[in-house]
């Protein structure tokens, strides 16, 4: 499984590498969303540094939901499935490539969209350090239930629409961890137990994701 | 090649699904059990809470400063005093912990002593014990019991 | 015989039960000590609660389940599941408007962001995403798998529902029926209303799946029946 997983995130990740879609398409539309949503703020709150973290998240979410689109896209291309089929790979290791490539990506977009909440939003620097670990932690739960929801939706009609409506409630509770843990980082509560929320939830997803995307990947 | 044996073609069988798949899958199910009743085993969650008690709320004072928070009490009997702006009250908590509490705006229709009510707002400041509450609103209990026991006959003629 | 008799007398029994439920709700019951009149309201939100979340929703979820399993894999059970999740749609629906029109007097407010209402109204959006998911599949048997799994995926929202209540201090309620320590919070006829709008509801629930399930049957016959014709018409067309 470990072996499939690691061919799989690498597959995923040279792919990425080679059209470039993050850098020039997906990043660009995470800072544009960060800096309108500074602008949105107004004069009166763009300095609030207390708005850092749900706009964060809120970007985060945006940008998540593309790129699951792409990681299914990917897998959707002619003859992929037949030959994962046909080369009878685990398929609990290929969710955990998928999901690791994906949160890979996640995380090379969320350390910009980081520094963005810094620059842009007057987000304290040491908050947002402090904040790093459970940001990758949020970010990576993120990939693996987006990676299973988009399993889901994969290659049926209208499937860049639908994944945002099933994959919101399945996100609520790893945003809502996330965003309060970014809040206790600076200053605003306690980290624990937040820490503790994220962490459940990631092996939950994970852990689903595991047992079923078998199930969901047999047609 | 004309000397050539025969292909067989005849289906094979999958080959059946190995133990350590089923073993991987209880594995994986009994992580996701332990993660989870860890969780709630922990009360960690209490951050979810939708109000804090008089208690909690006075137990973190120095915490909560300004903040604006929802303050959960019961209604003294005798304290409600009608305002021009709204009502003000004492919310009760456990052993005569009390916060004085000014709101502005109509309570609801339920809203009446010996209640417990959710008020929003904050402490006036940093040390006080007088909150400004900005809406009112009524937690009723999940216990229903009738108001003229007498109007409703059991069975047997007699009054409940 | 049973089964004709059921299907005959289910629907009369549910009307006569509502009936019933509205006449003594109404007109029968007294008021409540602290909530007056406004406790009417109590023989139809939670007996529609219950059915939302546990009687439809879980007949959506056990049929689901039924249909992963490869031993009890049919396309009955996909029927069930997917009938029974449009009726737990209107049943949610209607538990958070029930909800809120009890809520608007008594808390003060319409509409509260506390764990139990918030997880129901998450329940809802998972529904819809069902109904939704089943829509973007045209292949009979993906569909069902992908709807399968996703009802059980959503299927862990519920016990969150259930229990958001005594894990969280929450501005809804506790239980009144399902109490931990299994004591009942409702008195006299209150309580025996209580308990016919449960039966009430739960039938009408049965009534509304089996009319929605036979409606799915006609469909696909009619969709089939389609298909055949269309077939039957390209093949003389290619005779020709």
């Amino acid at each position: 499984m470990i072996r499939v997983a690691w061919l799989v995130a690498r597959k995923d990740l040279r792919i990425e590498a080679r059209s470039r879609v993050l850098l020039w398409q997906v990043v660009p539309f995470g800072a544009m969303a960060l800096l309108l949503s500074g602008l949105a703020l107004g004069p009166a709150h763009a300095g609030d540094s207390s708005a850092g973290p749900g706009l964060f998240y809120l970007v985060v979410l945006f940008v998540a939901l593309l790129m699951i689109n792409r990681s299914q896209v990917i897998e959707s291309t002619p003859g992929t499935r037949a030959s994962v089929a046909t080369l009878g790979l685990d398929p609990a290791g290929v969710f955990l490539g998928k999901a690791l490539a994906l949160a890979i990506e996640l995380w090379v977009t969320g350390l910009v969209l980081l520094a963005g909440t810094v620059l842009v939003l007057h987000t304290a620097l040491h908050g947002a350090i402090l904040a790093l670990p459970s940001v990758l932690v949020t970010l990576a739960g993120l990939a693996c239930a987006g990676t299973l929801y988009g399993a889901l939706t994969a290659g049926g009609e209208g499937a860049s629409t639908l994944l945002p409506v099933l994959c919101l409630p399945a996100f609520a509770p790893l945003l809502i961890a996330g965003e309060r843990s970014f809040s206790a980082a600076l200053g605003h509560g306690g980290l624990w137990e937040w820490w503790v929320i994220v962490l459940v939830a990631l092996v939950a997803y994970g852990g689903v994701g595991i047992l079923l995307y078998g199930v969901l990947e047999e047609s | 090649m004309p000397n050539a044996e025969p292909l067989d073609l005849t289906p094979v069988a999958p080959p059946k699904s190995p133990s350590r798949s089923r073993w991987r899958s209880m594995g994986v199910l009994a992580v996701l059990v332990i993660a989870v009743v860890a969780l709630l085993s922990q009360g960690i969650l209490h951050s979810l809470n939708y109000f804090e008690t008089v208690d909690q709320a006075l137990a973190h004072r120095a915490k909560i400063g300004t903040e604006v928070i929802r303050l959960e009490g019961v209604v003294k009997p005798g304290s409600i005093e009608r305002t021009s702006k709204g009502a003000s009250f004492v919310l009760s908590g456990t052993e005569d912990r009390q916060v004085f509490v000014d709101a502005h705006g109509s309570p609801p229709q339920l809203f009446q002593a010996d209640i417990p009510v959710v008020v929003v707002g904050h402490f006036t400041s940093a040390t006080s014990l007088d909150f400004d509450g900005s809406q009112i609103m009524v937690k009723h209990t999940a216990t229903y019991i009738a108001a003229h026991p007498g109007r409703v006959k059991a069975p047997n003629g007699t009054s409940r | 015989m049973i089964r004709q008799l059921y299907q005959r007398l289910l629907g009369p029994v549910t009307l006569v039960l509502l009936a019933l439920t509205i006449w003594l709700g109404v007109w029968v019951t007294p008021p409540d000590k602290v909530q007056g009149n406004l406790v009417r309201l109590l023989y139809v939100h939670p007996a529609i609660a219950w059915v939302a979340l546990y009687v439809s929703f879980g007949t959506a979820t056990i049929a689901s389940a039924l249909y992963l399993w490869r031993r009890t894999r049919s396309w009955v059970a996909d029927r069930v599941a997917h009938c029974a999740m449009e009726v737990s749609v209107v049943f949610i629906i209607l538990t958070l408007i029930t909800g809120s029109i009890w809520g608007r007097p008594t808390w003060g407010v319409w509409w509260a962001w506390d764990a139990r209402l918030t997880s129901t109204a998450i329940l809802g959006v998972l529904a819809l995403g069902y109904l939704a998911l089943r829509r973007a599949n045209d292949d009979p048997t993906l569909r069902a798998k992908r709807s399968a799994v996703f009802a059980i995926l959503a299927a862990i929202n519920v016990p969150i529902i259930h229990f958001s209540v005594q894990w969280w201090k929450t501005l809804h309620q506790g239980a009144t029926v399902f109490t931990s320590n299994r004591t009942l919070l409702v008195h006299g006829s209150m309580a025996w209303t209580l308990l016919i709008s449960f039966v009430g509801f739960t039938l009408l629930f049965f009534w509304l799946l089996r009319a929605r399930y036979r409606l799915e049957v006609a469909r696909e016959r009619v969709e089939r029946a389609t298909l055949d014709a269309a077939l039957s018409q390209r093949q003389r067309e290619g005779a020709l």
